[in-house]
């Protein structure tokens, strides 16, 4: 072989690897470019105009929507409550999916797919359809209330507050959760737990030492998964908060169809897409801390 | 049976379809280190699991220092399980795998890192402490789970085919360092191995099993030159069989009588090791074995095999094929395939069972 040729080929080489990277990743560029960014950089110019009222836009750019959002006693609420009623959903979803989760993993055969089955088969309804289901049995003279009352208990108010839209919330997301927290077992080995018993360790200090770091890659995904849905999500506490709970998604909704403030609406779009951003900056955060 | 350190009585592990250790009665000495040797399959490692308590026992009972163990979970009965897949926590540096142990026993920290310390240094790991499993190489990581298991000190030590997963080289060299860490530190263990020359080298004695039955207990000698068995005879060492007829101290094979220790009946099968025969092709001197008796029969060679250190004969004796081994000094030509030969043997290094099945 020839200096020249040793010189050229690994250069050929790359070049054309470029031109495949450039190829195969393309369409996909081209899809997020126009289905994404745009909007996006869209909705933050739009963030940026007057309101006129009735859904008229000044042609002048103003600070205006985002200085009264951030200043707001109201909308600082808004935020506020939204983060935390969506941590507050996602812990419960962990709480409910993990030894599901678990299990699962754990299962074989046959009887593993008709779990898992069972698991996915709540996304196969519209989550629509779901939460009518809830407002059926949340309802004051729904399944839980008329159970109440036929005990003799006092009827609880499930519905249009805060507790049905995390009930519904944290049942919608589960399968969600489980399919992340699965994903995320491969580290689990029984023979790993195994070695913890026979050096001394309880089944309870085997899953606070073994089990639970092992499995902190799914719960990382599945947390993060079911945040920004929690956050995102407005047929849900609309239907179920019956417009008495106030959270950032059904705002959005109410100022951008109701209202026809489409510059709030999108100052409060940005404002949840740096919610996500930060949440994605913990996952990573503690994904690294955890591997 | 003089009860021992470690004792199974009538041990029985039956799953639905099939029984996995049947019956299995065994006593060690405190300070033994014990193989399970057997093909895969045989009930080696359901009966270590057992001993470790990570399988339950459908019947029986194990003891461990005169105490009975059989229903304790396995964080209750002290003992140290070294796996053949390693099973470090990939989640913990070196010295928290090595003091897992000692937390779970509320060894006080700065005890407990000094012994797990001592541990590592033992098993030659100073200096990746602070390292993750991930980052050792297969036989570091089998070291710091051998430093994992001997730091607690347990009664016990159990290893499940500890050096299956490591190259040839490696596996000898943990071999003798296991062997020569173990008696030291005099702790009574078992070996779980399917290799036997890991089980004959390593051990005070060798359990051989098969099919969830104990074939023998005894020492490697004890199993080479007396096994209890044909099976034992054929799964340790290599052997060359013969099957015949005996009346009483003679057994005719294929139309020639043969001689054999102690006396036998009906249909038989003869085993001998290969190199305990000598083989005499025409033109050399017969061997001398003195006033001590001797069997011998006449063959023809059918293949050489050169292996280096030996030369590897197949001999037709009257239909059955025998191997037979010399020693190469260099510069000999090997007999011929074809050439006739005559095998000899002492009549002590035969071996008689009653033909199988």
């Amino acid at each position: 072989m020839t200096a020249a040729t040793m010189i050229t080929a690994p250069g050929s080489r790359t070049s054309s690897i470029v031109f495949l990277a450039t190829l195969l990743l393309g369409p996909i560029i081209a899809v997020n470019g126009l289905a994404f960014i745009m909007p996006v950089l869209n909705l933050l110019m739009l963030s940026f105009r007057e309101s006129l009222g009735g859904g008229g836009l000044g042609d002048a750019y103003t600070l205006d929507n985002w200085s009264s959002t951030l200043v707001d006693g109201f909308y600082i609420e808004l935020i506020v409550q939204s983060i935390l009623t969506s941590l507050m959903i996602t812990i419960l979803t962990l709480v409910a999916s993990y030894p599901i989760a678990l299990y699962l993993h754990r299962a074989q055969g046959r009887w593993r797919t008709i779990l898992l089955v069972l698991v996915i088969s709540p996304l196969l309804t519209s989550a629509v359809v779901r939460t009518y289901g809830w407002i059926a049995i949340l309802a004051d003279d729904g399944l839980i209330n008329n159970t109440l009352k036929a005990l003799g208990a006092d009827a609880m108010r499930l519905l249009f507050n805060k507790v049905g839209v995390v009930i519904g919330l944290t049942e919608i997301l589960m399968p969600y959760m489980i399919l992340a927290l699965l994903a995320g077992f491969g580290r689990l080995d029984p023979r790993v737990e195994e070695a913890a018993e026979t050096l001394g360790a309880s089944p309870w200090k085997v899953f606070w030492r073994i089990i639970v770091p092992l499995t902190m890659p799914g719960v990382a995904l599945g947390c993060l998964l079911s945040f920004v849905l929690a956050v995102s999500s407005f047929i849900t506490p609309k239907l179920l908060g019956g417009g008495r709970v106030f959270l950032l998604a059904t705002e959005i909704y109410d100022q951008a169809i109701v209202t026809l403030n489409w510059p709030l609406a999108a100052t409060l779009s940005m404002i949840i897409l740096v919610i996500f951003g930060a949440a994605l900056v913990l996952y990573s955060r503690l994904l690294r801390a955890v591997l | 049976m003089q009860p021992g350190f470690l004792s199974i009585r009538s041990l029985t592990k039956r799953y639905e379809t099939m029984v996995a250790v049947d019956d299995l009665n065994l006593e060690i000495a405190k300070g033994e280190l014990v193989a399970f040797l057997g093909p895969s399959g045989c009930g080696k490692s359901t009966s270590l699991r057992m001993i470790a308590g990570l399988a339950p026992a459908t019947s029986g009972t194990i003891s461990i220092g005169g105490k009975d163990v059989t229903q304790l979970a396995p964080y209750r009965r002290d003992i140290g399980l070294v796996f053949q897949s390693y099973a470090l926590f990939p989640h913990m540096s070196v010295l928290k795998n090595v003091m897992f142990g000692l937390e779970m026993r509320k060894v006080p920290a700065a005890e407990a890192e000094r012994r797990a310390r001592e541990a590592i240094a033992m098993v030659q790991l100073e200096g990746r402490e602070d390292r993750r499993p991930a980052q050792l190489s297969g036989g570091q990581q089998q070291r710091v789970a051998l430093a994992r298991a001997l730091v607690i000190q347990p009664s016990i030590l159990l290893f499940d085919e500890p050096l299956s997963n490591l190259d040839a080289k490696l596996r000898d060299e943990m071999r003798s360092e296991i062997r020569s860490i173990q008696k030291r530190l005099g702790i009574t263990s078992i070996f779980v191995t399917h290799d036997q020359v890991e089980a004959l080298s390593m051990c005070d004695k060798v359990a051989v099993l098969n099919g969830g039955r104990l074939e023998q207990l005894g020492t490697p000698n004890d199993l080479y030159e007396r096994p209890a068995t044909a099976f034992v005879a054929s799964f340790v060492g290599r052997t060359n069989r013969l099957s015949g007829v005996a009346e009483g101290d003679c057994i005719s094979v294929g139309g020639k009588a043969l001689r054999a220790p102690g006396a036998s009946k009906g249909k038989v099968e003869l085993m001998v090791r290969p190199h305990r025969m000598v083989m005499t092709a025409a033109g050399e001197t017969m061997p001398d074995f003195g006033s001590e008796p001797i069997n011998s029969i006449d063959g023809e060679i059918r293949d050489v095999y050169y292996a280096g250190d030996i030369l590897h004969y197949e001999i037709d004796a009257g239909g059955q094929v025998m191997s037979v081994e010399r020693t190469t000094s260099g510069g000999e030509t090997p007999v011929s395939p074809g050439s006739a030969v005559n095998l000899t043997w002492r009549v002590a290094d035969t071996l008689v069972f009653g033909a199988a099945q």
